[in-house]
């Protein structure tokens, strides 16, 4: 299937959009999605800057599963104070 | 233990002198609220409608010995890109945020660090939306019954709050 995740911050500027498209399988979990957003989107760096993923604006575990429906976003560098 | 935590739009110039009047004015009584007499009976969490009572509330109940307030300000200048030493001049930042999620994470972040380091009160205020060179756009209270436990709570809640509250600063340059 097909998950739009949610991007920000440096993410966003380097693609200058605030969301990237990626395929991944049926089922699968947030470990499998940041292994896809790696590959499919080398320019957010996602291996580089030890970013995670939220899903339904919780942060997932590796073994999180990502259903259909799901708000997928990629939480990387964050810099508030 | 009281915990107040607010992402708000814009620069929080009006809140830091909103914080320093409620650490400077008369205490409450204790029985002035709800809240405060939960916090002078049973130490029970409470999150007053207004972050600077909750810290005027903390610093009347007698058990506190430290009020500890750090604001975080817009620099001049920024590094022109991560990892490098190299700086550029700044108008302003724009704090952008990932809602509900981040007020969400700033208030689990209040809590526990709150909880772990034994305060009597935490407030803490972000910005979100663009805040000019100068201004403030974080501002973080703790009171507790000594300074050693306030200092490290602020240090730690400021360490924790760059790896886990999605709040994201982008630089308007000045050129």
């Amino acid at each position: 299937m097909t998950l739009e995740v949610f991007i920000f911050g440096a993410s966003a500027m380097q693609v200058r959009h605030d969301r990237v498209a990626v395929t991944v399988s049926d089922a699968p979990t947030a470990a499998e999605v940041l292994a896809a957003l790696a590959k499919q989107h080398p320019v957010l760096n996602v291996e580089g800057i030890a970013a995670r993923l939220a899903v339904n604006h919780t942060f997932a575990t590796a073994e999180t599963p990502i259903r259909p429906g799901d708000e997928v976003a990629l939480i990387a560098l964050v810099c508030g104070g | 233990m009281i915990v107040f935590a607010r992402i708000i739009d814009g620069p929080l110039g009006a809140e830091t002198e909103r914080a320093t009047r409620a650490n400077h004015s008369a205490p409450d009584g204790p029985a002035g609220t709800d809240c405060a007499a939960s916090v002078a009976r049973t130490s029970a969490e409470c999150a007053p409608p207004d972050g600077h009572a909750g810290t005027k509330r903390a610093l009347s109940d007698g058990r506190a010995g430290a009020v500890v307030r750090f604001e975080g300000v817009v620099r001049e200048l920024e590094p022109s890109a991560t990892g490098t030493s190299d700086e550029r001049t700044l108008i302003a930042l724009d704090y952008e945020t990932y809602d509900p999620m981040a007020q969400r994470e700033l208030e689990s972040l209040a809590r526990s660090v709150a909880s772990e380091h034994g305060l009597l009160s935490i407030v803490v205020l972000h910005s979100r939306g663009r805040v000019a060179v100068g201004e403030t756009s974080f501002l973080l209270t703790v009171t507790a019954p000594h300074r050693a436990e306030a200092l490290r709570a602020l240090g730690e809640f400021i360490d924790r709050l760059k790896q886990d509250v999605p709040i994201w600063k982008r630089p308007v340059w000045a050129s």
